[in-house]
């Protein structure tokens, strides 16, 4: 027989018992965060842990790269200098025409007593990492609150809308991506200047919402933002529409779109802070 | 046991875990970010295989906050998934422990499909349908990410690690 005092059996619980409180655990962890966001602050403490290990272990690519770039033939420097010194000259030309058009532009507006627009400040950041997409397409940005960024603001780089910021920590910040499912973005097209809303539909694709069926779109158009959201500035660029079909079951069009910017590539964007201010008529 | 060997097994431990956390950390994108091997998890379900008094539910359950945090995701997706990933290995673990490193990979597939299938499903609960079933490759970069470990602790040790689990 066993001796007063001593343990017969393992005091540890059994691996199912364990099992189930540890599930409890974490679906109780699932509805804190899916229905009363609850672990905002978890989430902060995890990107205050993991932002400098993802600043270093940014380094060794960014290394790769600078030495990649040292080796680079100084033929195809001169052909690039070129090309951009062309570039210089072109968009010189345009800024000067730019130039005029705003003072026209504040010279009627003051004849019109109409408020003048804020100007756009912007804040530069670098890609930092970079998540799964299996259920949102998100990206991580290495500006957070620091640089004043806070939840809401449009993300745009060189050739088009990136998406918004969804969450600001202190030194990073995530950026929901106009492709990523449920995330929408008011849009014009181009060419008509007819407004939809353009939806995600993950996999690097967009979709255009409840278009009429005998709307005038077709395949090649580009979708702007329409500005009427007080969320995104109007005038630009998000996708450019690659497929347009009619469905027989519904009365509206399907048309498909492809993001313009970068969303897979790009690793320096803009966040555009100043907020804008719905156009007076 | 001795205590020099006790906290070279938690250096040892602890130092393979925080690898697995940093390799996570690296800018993947693309091809390489789709088939990259889930380090964190094939490293919890190694030591909880090995060392399964230090290694098993508790740390699962936190790595997977961890993972949930870097993909953006729900809390809790991940954790759930881990955790029914290290009962799935202190279940067969008898059984895995006798087989060599290919057999034991092969054994260890259908747990990460599991593991994978149950974020699949909590996310697909909590939030929105998966975009495709790209998210079905890492299980095979895990496999071969747990072969190349078996092999590489088989060559190292010869037979070691199990009796002194």
């Amino acid at each position: 027989m066993a001796m007063p005092g001593q343990l017969m059996f393992a005091r540890r619980l059994g691996p199912t018992a364990r099992l189930l409180i540890w599930l409890l655990v974490g679906v109780s962890c699932v509805v804190a965060d899916v229905r009363y966001h609850a672990l905002e602050g978890l989430r902060s403490g995890f990107s205050l842990l993991l932002q400098p290990a993802r600043a270093a272990m940014r380094a060794p690519t960014d290394i790769a790269a600078e030495l990649g770039g040292f080796f680079v033939r100084h033929r195809l420097l001169q052909k690039e200098r070129d090309t951009l010194l062309i570039e210089r000259a072109q968009l010189m030309v345009s800024v000067n025409a730019a130039q005029e058009l705003a003072r026209e532009n504040t010279e009627l507006r003051t004849l019109l007593q109409l408020q003048s627009r804020p100007g756009q400040q912007v804040v530069h950041a670098a890609l930092l990492y970079q998540g799964h997409d299996w259920f949102a397409q998100r990206i991580t940005l290495d500006q957070g609150g620091n640089a004043e960024l806070r939840s809401g603001l449009p993300v745009v780089d060189a050739s088009g809308l990136m998406g918004q910021v969804s969450r600001v920590y202190p030194g990073s910040s995530e950026v929901t991506l106009v492709s990523s499912p449920q995330q929408l973005t008011p849009v014009m097209v181009e060419r008509t200047g007819q407004r939809g809303l353009a939806a995600g539909s993950g996999q690097g694709q967009m979709e255009l919402r409840y278009m009429p069926a005998q709307t005038d779109i077709r395949a090649g158009d580009r979708l702007l933002t329409s500005g009427i959201d007080r969320v995104y500035p109007a005038g630009i660029p998000v996708a450019r529409v690659s497929r347009v079909s009619r469905s027989q079951s519904s009365p509206y069009l399907r048309v498909e779109s492809l993001p313009l910017a970068g969303l897979d590539r790009s690793r320096a964007v803009l966040v555009l802070i100043a907020e804008p201010q719905v156009a007076t008529p | 046991m001795n205590v020099a060997t006790e906290t070279g097994n938690w250096r040892r431990i602890l130092g393979s875990l925080t690898l697995a956390v940093l390799l996570e950390q690296l800018p993947w994108s693309g091809w390489a970010l789709a088939l990259r091997p889930d380090f964190v998890l094939v490293g919890v379900l190694f030591w909880t295989l090995h060392q399964p008094a230090r290694i098993s539910f508790g740390a699962a359950f936190f790595l997977g906050l961890l993972a949930d945090f870097q993909d953006g995701a729900v809390f809790g997706q991940h954790a759930i998934a881990y955790v029914i990933g290290v009962y799935l290995v202190l279940f067969l673990r008898l059984r895995l422990l006798q087989f060599d490193p290919f057999r034991q990979a092969a054994q260890l597939f259908p747990i990460l499909l599991t593991v994978q299938l149950v974020v699949l499903l909590v996310g697909w609960l909590a939030v929105n349908p998966p975009a495709g079933l790209a998210m079905l490759l890492p299980v095979l970069s895990s496999t071969a990410l747990w072969y190349l470990i078996a092999l590489f602790v088989r060559l190292w040790h010869g037979k070691g690690m199990q009796d002194r689990a």
